[in-house]
């Protein structure tokens, strides 16, 4: 990949101590690394201790970064990505709950103004989706996470995790198969809880 | 591009084409333009699944977050000029001895080999005259 870096020139501003550029550098990457650490960990305050890691890492070493290597921005993902996993290995004997991840405050409405009813149900398919998410096997959701919501590259993503392009297309498929399973069954689940009143009262 | 490959494609990539892989864009392009049903059902599919996935929000910063992180850059210990190359230093030492070790080799070779030279370029603390003085002594001593 010979295309130049363009997070290099603001790192080399933030390794020279610019405020404006840790503001810069805060605000361009910050949303990014949240949204990836809550995706895969589907917990919000986990995904913010990732957040705050990451980014020591990057003060850490953005005086001595030097380009021509990996991209910034791919660097970057390996290094939240290497927390997520600590973070996964550490529960492995308490896997993701869809249910918990459903009550956890981790999805935010970020429309301007809809109605409180709109409101409700954003955050209902969110929900939905979030566990959706969860449910996924961690390698299925790593790949659509990185691929769709994260936006990388095929190439990008499949290096990320360490696997070949064809690995990664296989996962994606499979990840995006068991979403519509998941979906479909849950709409059905639901169609039927509201066709029988009384049933599914918590 | 076959339409099963293009629904390959649409079941790992999604339907919309900026997060498909750049070289096979075009044809794929080509291949919606001209309809074939196959090829418009699969790209139905992707959609949805797409939509449902844009539903999702995930977390975003709030104040408190960016305040602390902007905060952790100036709180950080970056590494010092010694850390940095903590490396390289112990290797730079361990060349600079082996010179060292090289250039005093090859001063004791150069001291221990026979001069090749002419002998009257180098000084010496005998001069013939010397020479010439001890000798005539020696004579003198073995007459008496």
């Amino acid at each position: 990949m010979k295309e130049t870096d363009p997070d290099t020139e603001l790192l080399a501003r933030v390794g020279n101590n610019d405020p404006e550029a840790v503001k810069e550098m805060v605000s361009r990457k910050l949303p990014r690394l949240l949204a990836l650490a809550s995706r895969l960990l589907g917990d919000a305050e986990e995904a913010r201790d990732i957040a705050q890691e990451s980014f020591l890492r990057v003060w850490k070493n953005a005086a001595s970064w030097r380009s021509g290597q990996a991209r910034f921005d791919t660097w970057l993902h390996r290094v939240a990505l290497n927390l997520c996993y600590d973070r996964l290995r550490s529960r492995r004997e308490r896997p993701l709950n869809a249910v918990a991840v459903e009550e956890e405050p981790l999805i935010e409405a970020i429309d301007s103004s809809p109605s409180p009813e709109e409101q409700l149900q954003h955050q209902a398919q969110s929900a939905q989706l979030a566990a959706a998410l969860a449910a996924l096997p961690e390698r299925q959701r790593e790949a659509i996470v990185l691929q769709y919501y994260q936006e990388l590259s095929n190439i990008e993503a499949a290096a990320l995790m360490e696997v070949s392009v064809e690995a990664l297309e296989s996962l994606l498929s499979r990840a995006r198969r068991n979403l519509r399973r998941y979906l479909a069954e849950s709409d059905r689940v639901e169609s039927d809880r509201t066709a029988t009143p009384g049933r599914g009262n918590r | 591009m076959t339409p099963e490959r293009f629904a390959h494609l649409a079941d790992a990539y999604g339907a919309d084409l900026k997060h498909w892989p750049e070289a096979e864009r075009e044809d794929a392009r080509t291949l919606i333009a001209r309809g074939d049903t196959r090829v418009l059902v699969a790209l139905d599919q992707a959609a949805w699944l797409d939509q449902q996935l844009d539903t999702h929000h995930a977390a975003q910063p709030d104040v408190r977050l960016i305040q602390q992180v902007v905060a952790s850059a100036f709180a950080v210990e970056r590494p010092s000029f010694r850390s940095r190359f903590s490396n390289w230093l112990p290797r730079l030492g361990f060349v600079g001895a082996g010179l060292a070790g090289i250039a005093a080799g090859m001063l004791v070779t150069s001291l221990s080999l026979p001069l090749t030279g002419t002998p009257d370029a180098l000084p010496s603390i005998f001069d013939h005259g010397d020479a010439d003085l001890m000798l005539s002594l020696d004579a003198e001593e073995s007459e008496q």
